[in-house]
């Protein structure tokens, strides 16, 4: 599906209708120490089979993003819809995989993978062969009736991708999902969520730190500011797909890098900045 | 695999050190027991010789009215658990599920737990009357709270991600507590369980050596106003035998799930 | 007052008020006729018994036998239960033979042999203190052996590096390092020993509290009873409290 090409600064999308649409969402924490805005008036949309990263450095409110649109967060100003529909709690057009191993420890793979099923109502054979062709679309055949515990950590978090995707989610929201996982696990996982994803056209909003995973999944990568969390910059990825890890070592590649560090790396030792400040406030 | 040069085969499990050892402190027990007897040190009786416990044992297990009683207190203690062991889940769970609860009200079950709950058998027979339903009280009052306690630790040791997934697939109030908070609290529910159960199995004896007139302490207490001591010796290996057997039932449960973990 | 002052205050005040609210809801159904008043006494009748079975009854002296009990039982406790810890830790063969025995022994009914115990001892004082030892005993001496095991071997090679004998490597290095561990068992031996002290004292209607309970419910002195029994709860609760608290401020990293 080829995106109309677009102008670096435009939060917009193509003309087909937005599947996600954030509208003028802020969100504040009352803090010991104030009033802390976590995310100040941000509007954006995903179209339909777009995969949008959104990244920024540690403490912008990237993960408050993710929660408020995931539906576990409210209190916030402005309003989320998808598929037209306003989120007033979790959605079911809407599914998340969080940064944290979430794989149930005492279930086996396929079991995993069941429980969104499971929590709908299917019947058991129905939702076992469900299962196993997601567990089969991650690339994890052979060890269906593995438990997490004897699987290895990036494998783990294929899980809880596959136990997502399961429930067929229009939109599906990553939350830093490979933060733990070494970089060369990190880019062959890219490589299968990129697989998966042209499979599917699945609609994804990633939420990261790493621009190197940006660049390489993303159609568009939204730079966020450091505290309090707004748009700085919405880049196009022209990158051709279907992509693959080797794009890592383009020219291409390395400008889209530079351009978003240099963005990035302003807000980052703002972050920094305020940290140490903080530290040495507290001696 | 060819092992060349060895002069012994490596020692079978059967005669490891550790085992022979073991079997020689039991040989010497028993031996000193025996000696101990037929010295008449202790008043006889006290010390039956071991053919005496031996042939009270056997007698013991042979006669239909011993697993009579048998039957009586088991239901007791089942019943107890039952009762005790839900009543201290659905308290545990509120507990540990809601903060201003839990500050509220665990502290007097932190307290409370480490009471001798026999004390409390006369009002529980005012209740329940002499009969059973006493017996079952106590086991219930013994064994809620080590359940409640475990639960509520249990929840707050759940890891949090695991809740938001199932927050995340919208699932209801009753498919969080069967799908995620009781597989996540297995382990921690298990070693609550196991513990009131140990507790459930004294506090309900002991009421029935206090008053009843049926059950294994009936039978315990019974031996002891007929001076029968072999019959109280083999009614106490029983009733070990019995109790150590199924506190490491429990602990077995446990110990199948490590591979989940 | 406070933000920290005041969210500790709501929880306290939900527990206690609900506390008040029960005996109160007691107090108004038995005096309605609601609950048998001979079988539930009214809250007030206990509260007026508190004084009576304290002058009457010699709580006093009572409580000094139970407490006379439970001492000569952690005597024994820390003499025995440490030094059987001690031996088994350092004969290896002994602890890998004996330690799942003690184990089972600590989850079964030992309690239960108080009828050997009065057979052996006679109704008497040795038996309820022995029978608080045996209760204890397990408690004790695993944690003897865990501590002693945990010993960081860093504070081992220390030793080492200063040359101490075997002897002195245990008792300079080993032993106060198990000492926060030992506590704690000694502890557990004690609650569980106190436990069933007050327990046989009941059952066989001989010693200090817990013969007085059985006394007055033999009298049929219900609300004695009730009030008999609320004071032992309050002696074992500020007990166990105040063993917590030492335990926690010798173990503040625990």
């Amino acid at each position: 599906m080829a995106l109309a090409p677009q102008r670096s600064d435009a939060p917009r999308a193509a003309a087909v209708a937005p599947l996600l649409v954030v509208n003028d969402v802020s969100k504040k924490f009352e803090t010991p120490d104030g009033v802390v805005t976590a995310v100040d008036h941000m509007s954006f949309d995903v179209a339909p089979g777009e995969f949008l990263a959104v990244i920024g450095p540690s403490g912008c409110g990237k993960s408050t993003l993710f929660n408020i649109i995931g539906g576990l967060l409210d209190g916030y100003d402005g309003h989320v819809t998808v598929a037209g529909e306003t989120v007033k709690g979790p959605h079911p057009s809407i599914g998340m995989v969080f940064q944290e191993e979430s794989a149930f420890p005492w279930r086996t793979v396929t079991e995993n993978v069941a429980f969104p099923l499971e929590i709908a109502g299917q019947p058991k054979a129905q939702r076992i062969e469900r299962a196993r062709h997601f567990v089969d679309l991650v690339g994890l055949r052979g060890f269906e009736n593995r438990y997490p515990a004897e699987l290895s950590g990036g494998m783990r978090q294929r899980v809880a991708i596959a136990r997502t995707l399961a429930s067929e989610p229009k939109i599906l929201l990553m939350d830093e999902p490979f933060g733990a996982l070494d970089e060369q696990t990190r880019l062959l996982l890219g490589d299968k969520v990129l697989q998966i994803q042209d499979q599917l056209k699945q609609t994804c909003l990633l939420i990261t730190h790493n621009i190197t995973e940006a660049v390489q999944l993303a159609d568009r990568v939204l730079v966020m500011t450091y505290r309090p969390g707004k748009l700085k910059r919405m880049v196009a990825i022209e990158l051709p797909r279907p992509r693959s890890s080797e794009i890592v070592s383009s020219d291409a590649f390395g400008r889209y890098v530079a351009q978003i560090w240099g963005d990035l790396r302003e807000e980052a030792s703002r972050g920094m900045h305020d940290d140490e400040t903080l530290r040495a406030a507290q001696k | 695999m060819a092992e060349t040069g060895r002069l012994t085969a490596p020692a079978a499990p059967l005669f490891a050190p550790v085992t022979l050892l073991r079997a020689a402190i039991i040989a010497a027990v028993l031996v000193i027991w025996e000696l101990v007897a037929a010295s008449g040190l202790l008043f006889r009786d006290v010390v039956p010789s071991l053919s005496v416990i031996g042939r009270a044992l056997a007698e013991l297990l042979m006669d239909k009215t011993y697993y009579w009683h048998l039957g009586v207190t088991a239901g007791e203690i089942g019943i107890a658990m039952l009762i005790g062991g839900l009543a201290g889940l659905v308290v545990g769970i509120l507990l540990g599920s809601n903060k201003l609860l839990s500050r509220a009200y665990e502290a007097y079950l932190y307290y409370l737990g480490p009471t001798p709950k026999i004390i409390f058998f006369p009002v529980m027979i005012m209740w329940f009357g002499v009969g059973p339903g006493s017996k079952v009280a106590m086991g219930t009052i013994s064994c809620f709270f080590p359940v409640a306690l475990s639960a509520a630790a249990g929840m707050r040791q759940i890891n949090p991600v695991l809740i938001r997934v199932g927050k995340s697939f919208r699932a209801s109030t009753w498919q969080m507590v069967t799908k995620i908070y009781l597989p996540a609290m297995r382990l921690p529910i298990l070693n609550g369980v196991r513990l009131g159960l140990g507790v459930a199995i004294i506090g309900t004896l002991l009421a029935e050596t206090k008053l009843s007139n049926r059950g294994i302490g009936f039978l315990i207490i019974n031996a002891y106003s007929t001076f029968n001591m072999p019959r109280m010796y083999a009614l106490l290996i029983v009733l070990f035998m019995l109790s150590i057997g199924v506190n490491a039932l429990v602990g077995r449960l446990g110990g199948v799930d490590a591979v989940k973990k | 007052m406070t933000a920290r002052a005041q969210n500790n205050l709501v929880p306290f005040a939900l527990g206690l008020g609900t506390l008040i609210c029960a005996v109160l809801l007691a107090e108004i159904l038995i005096r309605a006729g609601l609950v048998n008043r001979f079988i539930v006494p009214m809250p007030s009748q206990i509260a007026g018994a508190f004084h009576r079975v304290i002058t009457e009854e010699d709580i006093p002296h009572r409580f000094l036998v139970t407490a006379r009990e439970a001492l000569w039982a952690t005597l024994l406790l820390a003499l025995v239960g440490i030094g059987i810890g001690v031996l088994l830790y350092r004969v290896k063969l002994l602890r890998d033979a004996t330690e799942t025995w003690v184990a089972a022994f600590a989850s079964a009914p030992t309690v239960l042999m108080y009828p050997l115990f009065l057979v052996i001892f006679g109704r008497s004082e040795k038996t309820i203190i022995m029978m608080g030892f045996v209760a204890g005993l397990p408690a004790v001496i695993l944690k003897t052996i865990e501590g002693l095991a945990g010993t960081r071997k860093v504070l081992v090679n220390v030793g080492r590096s200063f040359k101490l004998t075997e002897v002195q490597l245990f008792w300079k290095i080993y032993f106060p390092a198990a000492m926060p561990t030992i506590f704690v068992g000694m502890r557990l031996g004690m609650i569980f020993a106190l436990i069933n002290i007050v327990g046989v004292e009941f059952l066989i209607n001989f010693g200090g509290l817990g013969q007085l309970i059985n006394d007055l419910a033999e009298r049929y002195d219900l609300p004695g009873t009730y009030a008999a029994i609320c004071f032992v709860i309050l002696v074992s609760v500020i007990f166990f409290f105040l063993t917590d608290r030492l335990e926690k401020w010798l173990r503040p990293a625990a």
